[in-house]
C-alpha cells in the first residue's frame, strides 16, 4: 500500500518511548498541581501574552517552567510517531485499520467533549479541555493497537 | 462476499502466517479476510488466486446481500 505520510518503521520505538514518558509526565503534572511549574525554569520567547490585569505584549522574553511544555511535546510527537510510522509489514488492511481508528477516535473524542460541554462547568471543564488536547491522539493510538492485536490470528 | 480462503489454505497446507508471507501482507489481513471481516482489494484477490493457481471466482464469490 503506497502512502505518502508514513515515516519509516524505525521511528516507532522512539515514538512509544516519548509517548510513554509524556503520559507519565502528564499524570505527574496533574497529581502535583502547580508544583511542576517550578521545574526547569528557563527564559522563553512569548509571541503573544494577554495579561488578565495589565497590558498585552508581543515578542517578549519571559521566564517559564518548561516541564509542561516538554510533556505536551512528548505526548504529541510520540503519539504521531506511534500512529504514523509504517508497520513492519504495511498493507491495505493495516491502512484501513489506521484510518478506521482515526475516525473512531475523532467521533469518541468529540462525543465526550459534547457531553462535557453540556454537563461540566467551571474549573472542572477547564480540566476536561486540558485532557482534550491529547485525547484524540491517545484514543487513536489505543484503538489502532487494539485492532492490530484483535486481528492477529491465534491459530495453532 | 464469501471466500474459500481457508479451504484453499488447507489444501495447500499453509498456515495464515505462511500465506501472509508468500503474498507479502500481514497475518491480520488473511485472518480478517477469512473471517469475512474484510473484503480484499482486487489486486490482493488476484494475488491470492494466482498463488493458488485458481481463478478469482473460485475463491471469492458474491452473496445475495452484496
Amino acid at each position: 500500500m503506497e502512502t505518502n505520510y508514513l515515516l519509516p518503521n524505525k521511528f516507532k520505538k522512539l515514538g512509544w518511548v516519548l509517548f510513554g514518558l509524556g503520559l507519565i509526565g502528564g499524570i505527574f503534572i496533574y497529581a502535583t498541581i502547580g508544583l511542576t511549574d517550578e521545574f526547569l525554569k528557563v527564559k522563553v520567547l512569548s509571541v503573544y501574552d494577554n495579561q488578565l490585569f495589565g497590558d498585552s505584549s508581543f515578542f517578549k522574553i519571559v521566564e517559564n517552567g518548561i516541564f509542561d511544555e516538554l510533556v505536551s511535546v512528548f505526548i504529541i510527537v510520540g503519539g504521531f510517531l506511534v500512529g504514523f510510522t509504517k508497520e513492519k509489514i504495511e498493507d491495505e488492511f493495516i491502512y484501513k485499520l489506521r484510518k478506521d481508528s482515526l475516525v473512531w477516535a475523532l467521533i469518541v473524542n468529540y462525543s465526550i467533549l459534547l457531553v462535557a460541554i453540556l454537563f461540566v462547568y467551571d474549573m472542572t471543564f477547564l480540566h476536561i479541555l486540558f485532557f482534550n488536547m491529547f485525547t484524540t491522539l491517545v484514543f487513536f493510538v489505543i484503538r489502532f493497537s487494539v485492532l492490530k492485536y484483535k486481528y492477529l490470528s491465534h491459530e495453532e | 462476499m464469501k471466500n474459500r480462503l481457508k479451504v484453499q489454505r488447507a489444501i495447500h497446507e499453509l498456515t495464515q502466517a505462511d500465506l501472509a508471507e508468500k503474498i507479502g501482507v500481514t497475518r491480520q489481513s488473511i485472518n480478517a479476510i477469512e473471517k469475512g471481516k474484510y473484503v480484499p482489494s482486487t489486486v490482493l484477490a488476484l494475488k491470492i488466486a494466482k498463488l493458488f493457481n485458481e481463478s478469482v471466482e473460485n475463491i471469492f464469490t458474491l452473496e445475495d446481500k452484496d
